[in-house]
């Protein structure tokens, strides 16, 4: 009978210290926020677009730290879905045919068309349009994130969605895709 | 235990990890000199710093000479393109690069006149530069790695740290190639010149000529040259090492000269070594010795397919296509042209493409001398990549995960230290082309990183831009409130301010029933008050009575209220006696008025004695005869007030205060600046003076007057020391010295500019005094003057302290104005006529005032 005794009395005492331990963990490695919103935000392409249909990045982070879907961001592209995917522990979701097919792109503004009204300037949600009032505006190209937003808001319609020109920076080496020219030889010239 | 330096000196060699032994086939090209091609007709100078870093010098149709500079432009690690030959330049567009992607750049395309006439060169001596004077040369001349790289010699002819050992790479391992071997036979003397330089800017403790066994004659010419050289005996020497492809690259070269590794993402000079090209030492002492920018190289022109292989100097610019035709280039099919050599080279897309500065090999082989294409077979794990790897890499786990596209998990593997040598490929036994894989992961990882960059900048901008939109929405929501305050603030006074005025009337309705004197509206001023003067001495008593009391109300206490009834009697004795029961009245009423707004406000401060101080000094001073004198008195002293505190809020970034020219804005002692100007009869201020003394001619209305002005002045002013400097109310106050630090010293000089009517403000002075020259609108004045008194007083309690000081500057300066005022005319009708005049500017600006106000 004693030794059941001994056995609730050490048990409840060792509950007592470990629930102790864990108030007081709880208290000093208090976490402000939610850290995966974070994580997820830092994966995301922050062109702001609200193509998913939250204001922002970091809105949409929020929401998929709260279980939305994660296939609503186009400019990320499958990529971004994945890692997503791989971070929240869910299923990878397909994103639809357009938004796989996105090339990012870049806005410019015709310029001898612009009339200078600034409403693309406050769109822009990186302020990357240069400009001002009744004079011509002009995309900051290495700043614009391709977000789309500028283009709705223009009354002449003079801002373009340009594919991003490949250069030699950002050209990427693709197996056995050199162009390789045919070159006729001498002979086959003489054949013709 | 020898040290490094003493084995550098033995000629100690260590081993580099892996590397491969492919067939030299160098006999091909290096049998014959370096010679030259004749001039090609078309250049194509690539100028892709432009828009970057540097700008064009030249534009379409410009005579160019050889050797010219065509960009201009700044930054470390900017070099400057030249002109290859003389010419005109006939484009400049985007043109096919000599690049693996072939992707146009900006370039410049000269059409050579054939003539090959250098610019103006200087050469020097290296005893007339100085350090820098030679970096810059070589700068100047445009010199990058002559190896392949091409990155700016400058940059490593400058170092941070000190360098102990300079390596001349003249290893040139990869097969085919033979320019560096040519080179160091043909002009080896040259080549010690750059060396030369070298050792002169960098002062290393030794120099080590490293050359591949398989180029005995280029060691054995070099040796010479050392032999011939000036350069100290024993810091320089030629060691030969065993030829292993890649010998030649810079971390390799380093671990078999030295022993030592450079660390994953170091530089060699970091560990105190550099590694030059020989190409590039010489064309160091071209630059410095000759003035020569670097406009040609030596290239070989190499493979089966090439008529005459061999080594050629090529101005920079020239077209592939060119310099294979000029040595009876004979394409067959699907005929590859590579650049660089077989084994790190690239096939070119398109011929039509210029020699770059990096370029050392143009490799054109016949189908039988190239493996052709192979299918890619399945990976067998034999792992003879990794033996191969030079960088003690595992090329396999590097495939598996660059094919599988994990690109992150590459890198983790060190991907970024693979040179790209394709050693693994040669090894490969199912052909795999495992450095195409690389390329396509490290541009991935490359694109990534950069993406990830863009949108850490996206982010950056994005939070910059709501935090602005914040703020904005915040000030304007704080302005927005201020105005609403203001607005309220107005109203409530407004609202008082009627019901001031309607018993205001009463009490004059009730005032000339009394008095039984038919006081019609008088259509002039002059009749009104020449009919009865008596009836405006009680007026004036009224209205001074209730001035005094508004004054008071700020701060006022019952003490001071009594005191202010006492001193009420004393003043409506002096006046009403000749007219006893409307005066008694009146003072009551007065009396009354005080009382209950003294005890309105509980807050005791000296400031009420001060008022009533002062108001005992004027009894005082003034004669009880001269009633002009009196009321000019009080004008002056209302006015004075007002502009000390005004003064006190020492509004100095008041744009409205500047257009007063009579300030001295930039006086330290401002007392004496002002007291000089109020001496002057010439100024503004006196000279107007007369006018508002006239127009008191009209007795006792004028004290009235004088009454209602000095409780909107004293309203005024302590709107003006309650408020900032920025408030509106304030900037009518034009009297302020901008500038002055010292606050006292201020408030003297504005209280003796108050003499000045001209200012706005001080016109709204008269025209108060004057409009209330029939009664009924003096009084209904007085009473708003008075309400707004009171409001204004109570805002500005927290300011007491400094409109206290205000008040003892007044009482200065309201016996200086009677002494002014004592000169005035006594041409009344003139006076009036002014003073109508300014009453009508007066009412103006006073409107304008207060619309601004609100």
């Amino acid at each position: 009978m004693t030794s059941i005794f001994i056995a609730i009395a050490v048990l409840s005492l060792l509950a007592l210290v470990f629930g102790v331990i864990l108030g007081f963990a709880s208290k000093k490695f208090k976490v402000e926020g939610n850290p995966v919103i974070d994580q997820v935000e830092a994966l995301l392409p922050q062109t702001q677009c609200g193509q998913c249909g939250y204001p922002g990045c970091r809105p949409y982070a929020e929401a998929i730290a709260n279980g939305d879907h994660i296939n609503k961001c186009p400019p990320g592209g499958t990529a971004t879905m994945e890692k997503i995917a791989e971070l929240m522990g869910v299923d990878e979701e397909p994103l639809n045919a357009e938004a796989q097919s996105a090339v990012k792109k870049v806005a410019y503004i015709r310029e001898d068309e612009c009339i200078g009204c600034t409403k693309c300037i406050q769109a822009c949600p990186v302020d990357a349009i240069l400009g001002a009032g009744k004079l011509m505006h002009t995309v900051i190209a290495k700043d614009c994130t391709g977000c789309d937003l500028c283009v709705e808001p223009c009354p002449v319609d003079c801002i373009d969605m340009n594919p991003v020109e490949t250069t030699i920076q950002n050209w990427d080496w693709k197996l056995n895709t050199i162009p390789v020219k045919v070159i006729h030889s001498e002979q086959e010239e003489q054949a013709c | 235990m020898l040290t490094l330096l003493e084995q550098l000196d033995k000629g100690f060699l260590w081993q580099s990890p892996g590397g491969i032994h492919p067939p030299q086939l160098k006999t091909l090209s290096n049998q014959s000199a370096i010679s030259r091609l004749p001039l090609a007709k078309r250049f194509i100078v690539p100028v892709p710093l432009v828009g970057e870093q540097a700008i064009l010098t030249v534009s379409v149709g410009d005579k160019v000479l050889k050797g010219q500079a065509l960009t201009e432009g700044s930054g470390f690690t900017y070099l400057p393109v030249h002109a290859p030959t003389s010419g005109h330049i006939i484009a400049i567009e985007q043109h096919a690069s000599n690049h693996a992607s072939a992707l146009p750049i900006l370039s410049c395309v000269i059409e050579a006149d054939g003539l090959d006439t250098w610019c103006e060169l200087t050469s020097n001596s290296l005893e007339q530069l100085s350090k820098t004077e030679i970096l810059s040369k070589i700068k100047q001349a445009g010199i990058a790695g002559m190896g392949g790289a091409a990155f700016p010699s400058h940059v490593k002819l400058n170092p941070a740290s000190e360098i102990d050992l300079v390596i001349i790479n003249g290893i040139e391992c990869e097969p085919y190639i033979t320019s560096d071997d040519r080179l160091m036979r043909d002009h080896s003397d040259e080549i010690l010149a750059g060396v030369g330089i070298i050792h002169h800017l960098l002062n290393p403790q030794r120099i080590i000529i490293a050359i591949e066994d398989n180029k005995p004659e280029a060691a054995k010419n070099m040796q010479a040259a050392i032999e011939r050289s000036s350069l100290p005996k024993g810091q320089i020497r030629v060691t030969v090492i065993p030829t292993k492809y890649p010998s030649g690259g810079e971390k390799q070269l380093i671990q078999i000269i030295t022993g030592k590794e450079v660390p994953s993402g170091a530089i060699p000079a970091q560990l105190g070594i550099v590694v030059h090209n020989v190409g590039t030492a010489y064309a160091i002492q071209d630059a410095i010795y000759h003035g020569k920018p670097l406009v040609e190289r030596v290239v070989t022109l190499t493979g089966e397919n090439i008529a005459k292989p061999g080594n050629y100097w090529l101005p920079l610019g020239t077209t592939v296509a060119d310099a294979l035709q000029a040595v009876d280039f004979k394409p067959s099919t699907q005929q590859k042209v590579i650049v660089g050599g077989p084994m790190m080279g690239y096939a070119l897309a398109d011929l039509d493409v210029p020699i770059l500065k990096g370029t050392n090999c143009l490799l054109v082989p016949s189908p039988e001398e190239i493996a052709p294409d192979t299918t890619e077979k399945a990976c067998i794990r034999c792992g003879e990549c990794a033996v191969a790897c030079p960088a003690l890499l595992l090329p396999q786990q590097l495939f598996w995960h660059a094919k599988a596209q994990e690109y992150d998990k590459a890198a983790s593997f060190n991907l970024k230290d693979c040179i790209e040598c394709g050693c693994c490929s040669y090894v490969c036994p199912s052909d795999i082309p495992l450095v195409e894989y690389y390329r396509v992961a490290k541009s991935a990882l490359k694109t990534a990183a950069e993406e990830k960059h863009q949108a850490e900048q996206a982010k950056i901008r994005f939070e910059a831009r709501l935090q602005r939109l914040e703020d904005e929405k915040n000030a304007r929501e704080a302005k927005a409130k201020e105005a609403a305050a203001k607005r309220q603030a107005n109203m409530k006074s407004s609202d008082k301010d009627a019901v001031a005025a309607a018993m205001a009337r009463i009490a004059a309705k009730k005032a000339q029933a009394e008095s039984n004197t038919s006081v019609s509206e008088a259509p002039t001023v002059t009749t009104q008050t020449a009919i009865d003067p008596k009836k405006a001495a009680v007026n004036a008593a009224i209205e001074r009575a209730k001035a005094k009391k508004a004054a008071q109300a700020d701060t006022s206490n019952v003490k001071a209220a009594d005191h202010t009834d006492a001193l009420l009697d004393n003043i409506n004795a002096d006046d009403v006696k000749t007219d006893d029961k409307q005066a008694k009245v009146a003072a009551a009423i007065a009396r009354a008025k005080a009382k209950k707004a003294a005890q309105a406000n509980d807050v005791i401060s000296s400031q009420t004695d001060a008022i009533t101080g002062s108001e005992h000094n004027k009894d005082q001073v003034t004669p009880p005869d001269d009633k002009q004198a009196r009321v000019a008195a009080a004008v002056a002293r209302a006015k004075a007030k007002k502009l000390a505190q005004a003064a006190a809020s020492s509004s100095a970034t008041d744009p409205i205060a500047t257009p007063d020219a009579n300030v001295p804005t930039e006086s330290t002692d401002a007392t004496d600046a002002s007291a000089d100007h109020s001496t002057e009869p010439l100024t503004p201020s006196n000279t107007i003076e007369p006018q508002t003394a006239d127009s008191s001619v009209s007795d006792k209305q004028a004290r009235v007057a004088a009454a209602v002005a000095k409780a909107k002045a004293k309203k005024l002013a302590q709107v003006a020391a309650g408020t900032s400097a920025t408030d509106p109310i304030a900037t009518p106050d034009a009297n302020v010295p901008t500038e002055s630090t010292d606050a006292t010293d201020a408030t003297d000089a504005s209280a003796d500019h108050s003499t000045e009517p001209l200012t706005p403000s001080n016109t709204i002075e008269p025209q108060t005094a004057d409009s209330s020259v029939s009664d009924k609108q003096a009084r209904v004045a007085a009473a708003v003057a008075k309400a707004k008194a009171k409001k204004l007083a109570q805002v500005a309690e927290d300011n007491q302290d400094q409109s206290l000081e205000n008040q003892h500057n007044e009482q200065h300066n309201e016996q200086h104005t009677e002494m002014s005022t004592a000169l005035s005319p006594e041409q009344a009708k003139k006076a009036k006529v002014a003073a109508a005049v300014a009453k009508a500017k007066a009412k103006k600006l006073a409107k304008s005032a207060e619309q601004e106000e609100q």
